[in-house]
């Protein structure tokens, strides 16, 4: 497999009137390669998949897919697949439908389209239901659908949005090795998302974007790596509310509260010896831990890190 | 390419089975409908667009068509006597008015030529002539009037002659007075003319292009659908673009149309024998391009809405407007004159008139080419404009 990159994105700039929402990107995603754009809504990830599509002609810089710019190139665009956030499927036709319908739409006909109806519908294991009306379907089969509506044209560059909204844990798993399979058969895929722990378990590398700017980029392990060296997070996850009294102490012991009001965690390179002497000083506190886990750090973790070090920049 | 976004439209109708009975089986009934409630349709204070011509060319017969083409209630304009029969049957006269003897000296001197298609224009007319002779020749109605009671009472003496005489001069310069029929009118129809059915097929073709419009609002709505659903985002980001979404989702919609049209005119030919078949080729090519006129406006209005509900607010003021200054809910002849210039800004006044002129006048290709001219014209500028917007949305 040639490691020519596919997609190529130097310096992309963009602007909506005064406001600048591209400000210098440089991307480069290679064959067979899975990466997943992150960061926060209005960081730009939607203008950014917008100028790789060639719906919108950047300020500065260039894109490049396959060598020839998206906006002009109508081969360019021949050679990527978008998979829209919303189901983007017609309800009242069935799977195999669809498939033939979008099929014929990226220009692909006769034998070849029934190939790639076919090819499509077991990289994404939905062959089972080719003759249920998509409106028919569960969550995640849409989700399945959606991205074997993709890849008929057989794209080397897949572009998925927010791929994992509104399914549960089954489906995302089910979605999870769709992508690896696709990834298998030498696809490149550029996953945008808000989920992190998806982006973590399936990308190679990953990109962090906040406000138009790439501000991390790296495979998941080596950022966490750099990011939190020996360190583990404990998570302390306690049986009934505390007073302030308690989070007075919990705050001394280095903990942070986490969105859930019993949940509080830190990062700390003690690990699970760290966690023992913590279990010991709450309950002797009267502060009664239901749980304590220690983990790997995680994307989010480093999310964290890096928004508390601009914020505090 | 076309034909995969013209197939997808064409399941999700069939799948879709109320809407598919709502497509196909509305329109019909809407007509029948329509063609109950307007067939006896009449109307009030209506200014006739009258054609009249003077055969007698007595000074009396010079008096009454001067006051008829003065009348501010009638739009009359002296034509030869071949001529009113013409533009009568060629729809460009409500009736017409032949003075074929001098108004007071023959019996029945006047001729009204009228179209039974336009059934309520001959009495009115009639009524309008009258009227005007009692406020401008109120002394021939008169001279009609005792001549023919004269008789009755042993004539005139000599001295009751000197009388009217006196009267007659005096009421030529007296003001006008409303006066009842003298026996002044004999009603001619147009040579050839069928007996019933002209109303029909005007409601006919008026419910055909109602309809065809309504639908291909509603199909290109799909549009709007296929934005939110991020399904434009799909085809966008692909080689092809937009362009065959477009002409996919027009050549259905005008499929459609068709469909209704055939609806329709059958339930015409059935119930109120109105003769499509036998007008078959005229009907086929005038329908085709109904249909695509009302697919090409219908995604050039669409397009351009960004939400649906935008489009639909707007769809109905265009079908609405369109349907009510077009014809398609009151008979053109029966609206004021400068509506019914304006009307011819509309799809549906060239539509309903290339129907009428080909079921109910028997007209040829010269009769209609110029209507079909507009309504490809209508489509073609719709399509254009479709594509033209499609193109902005990448």
């Amino acid at each position: 497999m040639s490691d020519r990159p596919i997609l190529n994105v130097w310096r992309a700039e963009h602007s909506y009137g005064a406001r600048k929402v591209l400000r210098g990107i440089d991307l480069a995603l290679r064959p067979g390669e899975i990466y997943a754009l992150l960061g926060p809504n209005g960081a730009g990830k939607s203008t950014l998949v917008g100028a790789i599509c060639g719906r919108l002609r950047l300020s500065e810089g260039e894109i490049a897919i396959n060598g020839e710019d998206p906006f002009k190139s109508a081969t360019a665009r021949a050679a990527l697949g978008l998979v829209p956030q919303e189901i983007a499927l017609y309800g009242h036709l069935t799977v195999r439908e669809n498939l033939q319908a979008f099929g014929r739409l990226a220009g692909v006909k006769g034998r070849a389209l029934a190939d790639a109806v076919q090819r499509a519908m077991h990289l994404t294991r939905t062959i089972e239901r080719e003759h249920v009306p998509v409106k028919h379907l569960s969550g995640g089969y849409k989700r399945r659908v959606n991205i074997a509506a993709a890849i008929l044209h057989r794209p080397a560059l897949l572009i998925l949005d927010e791929p994992t909204v509104g399914v549960d844990i089954d489906a995302r798993e089910a979605l999870d090795a769709v992508i690896r399979n696709l990834r298998d058969t030498g696809v490149s895929v550029l996953i945008i998302t808000h989920d992190l722990d998806q982006a973590g378990v399936l990308a190679d590398r990953v990109g962090f974007m906040r406000e138009g700017r790439k501000i991390m980029e790296g495979a998941p392990r080596a950022l966490i790596q750099q990011a939190f060296g020996e360190e583990m997070e404990i998570l302390v996850h306690l049986a009934a509310e505390t007073d302030s009294a308690g989070e007075i102490l919990l705050a001394g012991e280095g903990l942070e509260r986490q969105g859930n009001a019993n949940v509080w965690a830190k990062l700390d390179a003690g690990g699970y010896a760290t966690a023992g002497r913590l279990d010991k000083r709450l309950r002797k506190a009267g502060l009664l831990p239901r749980e304590i886990r220690v983990r790997q750090p995680s994307l989010q973790n480093l999310f964290t890190l890096v928004a508390d070090w601009r914020r505090a920049a | 390419m076309t034909f995969a976004m013209f197939r997808v439209m064409a399941l999700e109708l069939w799948r879709d089975r109320g809407a598919l009975v709502m497509t196909f089986l509305l329109p019909p009934l809407v007509f029948l409908i329509f063609s109950a409630v307007f067939s006896g349709a009449t109307g009030e204070n209506i200014r006739l667009d009258l054609a009249v011509a003077d055969e007698a060319r007595t000074e009396d017969s010079a008096r009454l068509v001067a006051a008829l083409v003065a009348d501010p209630d009638l739009r009359a304009h002296a034509v030869t006597a071949a001529e009113v029969r013409r533009l009568v049957k060629a729809g460009r006269a409500d009736a017409g008015l032949i003075v074929r003897g001098d108004p007071v000296l023959s019996p029945r001197p006047v001729v009204v030529v009228s179209d039974p298609s336009r059934a309520v224009a001959a009495p009115l007319t009639m009524a309008r002539v009258h009227q005007a002779m009692g406020r401008a020749l109120p002394d021939v109605l008169l001279a009609r009037t005792l001549a023919e009671t004269a008789p009755a009472f042993g004539g005139l003496t000599p001295q009751q002659q000197v009388h009217a005489g006196v009267a007659l001069e005096r009421l030529e310069k007296a003001p006008p007075k409303p006066a009842g029929d003298q026996g002044l009118f004999e009603r001619e129809d147009i040579a050839g003319a069928r007996k019933g059915g002209g109303t029909i097929a005007y409601y006919a073709g008026a419910v055909t292009i109602l309809f065809a419009l309504f639908s291909a609002m509603h199909g290109a709505l799909t549009l709007i659908d296929e934005r939110r659903s991020g399904v434009a985002d799909r085809i966008l980001a692909g080689a092809a673009g937009m362009a065959p979404v477009i002409n996919g989702k027009f050549l259905f919609l005008t499929a459609q149309s068709v469909v209704q049209a055939i609806a329709i005119f059958a339930t015409a030919q059935a119930v109120y024998a109105v003769p499509v078949v036998q007008h078959l080729p005229l009907w086929t090519v005038t329908t085709l391009l109904v249909a695509a006129c009302a697919a090409g406006l219908a995604m050039a209005v669409v397009v351009f809405c960004k939400t649906r509900d935008q489009a639909q607010m707007l769809s109905t003021f265009v079908i609405l407007i369109l349907a009510a200054v077009g014809g398609s809910m009151v008979p053109r002849f029966l609206m004021p004159p400068w509506l019914q210039t304006i009307g011819w800004a509309t799809p549906h006044a060239w539509a309903i008139d290339a129907y009428q002129a080909i079921l109910w006048r028997d007209a040829s290709l010269g009769s209609v080419y110029i209507a079909w001219i507009v309504l490809a014209g209508v489509a073609a500028v719709g399509l254009g404009l479709a594509h033209q917007a499609a193109r902005r949305i990448r």
